[in-house]
């Protein structure tokens, strides 16, 4: 019943990016500019930039570039990108990693220290424990992740060098890249110390991109198991004298994840976009770099290409959340089934 | 004498402190309940009736803005003498509760049999799932549920709230408890099955000899079920005794005005009642002789 939820969605989430393809190929055609004299500079010849616009179909009208360029996709081409000069996908899969590697960081950091928090503070409601992380959680939430970026790289790296300035891994260790998560690759390459030191420079810029994240899950939660805490099946378990942990944990908590699940979700989502600012803060070599290196470019196929891809993680990590609601909540479960 | 009682409650008050000030809610509740007896404490909302059974289960008093003085015994043990620990461990074993919303009241995402396990394990903590699922099955049957497995199974939300409602009352004496709080139990339901679960619930606590506490707002529900009646108005008792002699001859003004709120079939409408009155707060009419 899960597989055929899952397929459902994905059969929907190919129509949504298709949408998407549509969308922004014509939105990046809209910009002002032309893309083949930029990409060939001021100093180019006529005949040079008419040559280019012929290779990139520029001078076909738009409805037959789309038309290219869905033949391509089908073929897993997303043309070649004028920043680089290699193929889109190439790039693709050579900064995606990285950036997924933070992302999911950050979103274990929202869930690790999000929901825990929250359960905490609704424990010990209007005590300090309460005010304590309501304090803390509405000033990571008030600021944006790049302004936590700067000030942890000041406090922990500059002031106190505790984690590394910048990059992905210490500059004397080389890793042959296979799946390009360095976490990973070390790991298969079986190189402890370079594993230890991935994880030593992944840490500062996930944590500060995951601290907005983390305060928004933390409120919801503490608000969610309040709620929770007031129903009556709650006061039927105390009235009926189950330990008070127990309550916390499987009575009160569960139920409360469902809309705190769903926020994750869509927060992680978000963190793909604010991963730009803390990626050129720690000089991350991300995708979220590289696309807004494209779209200063105008770099045609590599904006489109990295809308899409970024889209596609987007819907994949909101499948992976509906699936998570739907088996914690048996009313979601037992609807689909007699559907 | 209060050695005989399964509950005794002596000049009980309870006020609740904010930061506008403290507002006194129960002003010495004086209520016997003897081994098997059913009594119903009827009263408008927001009387005191529905804090009472919380002070009794011992749930109130975790609330830092609860003051509570006076004595709660039961079944011989007074609260005072017992650590919170110590009156928690008879919650669900010797004291258990049922709800006014049964749909609402079981938790909406964990199966009944889990549910019932929880509480079976309240008493016997290392009981087996065989046996637990024997007792449930039991106990169903008892509540006229014809299909105890399927009903065990389900979520709560799978099942009527007459269902629900049968649920609770297995799931509240499946433990056989000596004392049963019974807040306005189906008051959320219509009226049918209401009664029905009524006579149900009245049936089985009869044949096992369970006290009840039957907390209502509803006199035409009290009559059926319970022996004894203490009326309750704004914390304080104005009028107790039997059943019977409560409906034959209600002397205190404020009984005789919940008496004409009961909707009749042949009725002119909704009855005119005054809403505050110098009457309702008249003194103590007792209809027994078993002073305090």
């Amino acid at each position: 019943m899960i597989v055929s939820r899952v397929a459902r969605r994905l059969g929907s989430t190919m129509l949504v990016l298709l949408g998407v393809s549509l969308l922004i190929f014509l939105i990046a055609r809209v910009i002002p500019g032309d893309p083949a004299r930029i990409a060939l500079g001021p100093r180019a010849t006529e005949e040079q930039v008419i040559q280019m616009r012929e290779v990139l179909h520029l001078d076909q009208p738009v409805i037959i570039q789309y038309g290219h360029f869905l033949t391509e996709l089908m073929q897993g081409d997303l043309g070649i990108s004028l920043y680089t000069n290699r193929p889109v996908m190439t790039d693709i899969a050579q900064f995606l990693p990285a950036t997924l590697e933070l992302v999911l960081l950050a979103g274990f950091f929202m869930v690790a220290l999000g929901l825990p928090l929250g359960v905490l503070a609704a424990r010990y409601r209007g005590g300090w424990p309460d005010n304590l992380i309501r304090v803390i959680t509405l000033l990571t939430v008030s600021a944006p992740a790049f302004v936590w970026a700067v000030v942890l790289l000041l406090m922990l790296s500059y002031f106190l060098p505790l984690f590394p300035i910048a990059g992905r891994i210490h500059e004397t260790i080389s890793i042959p890249t296979v799946t390009g998560f360095m976490v990973i690759d070390t790991l298969l390459a079986g190189h402890w110390r370079g594993f230890v030191s991935a994880l030593h420079h992944l840490f500062l810029p996930a944590f500060a991109l995951s601290l907005s994240g983390v305060g928004q899950a933390a409120r919801l939660t503490r608000s969610n198991m309040i709620e929770t805490y007031d129903s009556p099946y709650i006061e039927m378990a105390q009235s009926y004298g189950f330990p008070e942990r127990r309550i916390a944990r499987s009575y009160a908590l569960k139920p409360s994840l469902i809309p705190s699940l769903t926020i994750i979700g869509l927060d992680f989502a978000a963190l793909l976009g604010n991963a730009f600012l803390v990626e050129n803060i720690f000089a991350w070599p991300g995708i979220s770099r590289y696309g807004v290196g494209v779209i200063l470019q105008k770099d045609l196929n590599a904006i489109v290409g990295t809308v899409m891809i970024i889209s596609a993680t987007f819907l994949i990590a909101n499948i992976i959340v509906d699936v998570l609601v739907t088996l914690i909540n048996p009313r979601i479960r037992y609807a689909e089934r007699s559907r | 004498m209060t050695q005989d009682l399964t509950l005794s409650i002596r000049n009980l008050t309870l006020s609740f402190t904010n930061w506008e000030g403290s507002t006194q809610v129960l002003h010495g509740i004086d209520l016997d309940i003897r081994p098997g007896e059913r009594v119903a404490l009827v009263g408008e909302s927001g009387s005191g009736k529905s804090v009472t059974a919380r002070i009794v289960l011992g749930t109130l008093q975790e609330l830092a803005s609860a003051t509570i003085a006076g004595e709660v015994i039961v079944e011989g043990r007074r609260m005072q003498d017992m650590t919170p620990a110590e009156w928690r461990s008879l919650r669900g074993t010797d004291i258990s509760m049922i709800f006014q919303d049964p749909t609402v009241a079981l938790n909406p995402v964990y199966r009944i049999s889990r549910q019932f396990h929880e509480v079976l394990r309240r008493s016997q903590p290392s009981i087996k799932r065989r046996e637990a699922e024997e007792r449930c099955v039991a106990i169903l049957a008892d509540v006229s549920i014809g299909d105890p497995a399927r009903v065990l199974e389900s979520y709560p939300f799978q099942l009527s709230g007459g269902m629900n409602q049968r649920v609770m009352i297995a799931m509240a004496l499946i433990n056989e408890p000596r004392l049963l709080l019974a807040d306005e139990p189906g008051t959320a339901l219509d009226v049918t099955v209401q009664a029905q679960t009524l006579h149900l619930m009245r049936e089985l606590v009869e044949r096992r000899g369970t006290s009840v506490l039957f907390i209502s707002h509803n006199l035409g529900v009290v009559r059926e079920f319970a022996d004894r009646l203490y009326v309750i108005y704004k914390g304080r008792i104005v009028e107790r005794g039997p059943t019977k002699a409560i409906f034959e001859n209600p002397r205190h003004p404020y009984t005789r005005a919940l008496l004409a709120a009961i909707p009749r079939l042949t009725g002119s409408g909704i009855p005119d009642i005054d809403e505050v009155s110098e009457a309702y707060h008249e003194p103590l009419v007792d209809h027994e002789n078993i002073a305090a």
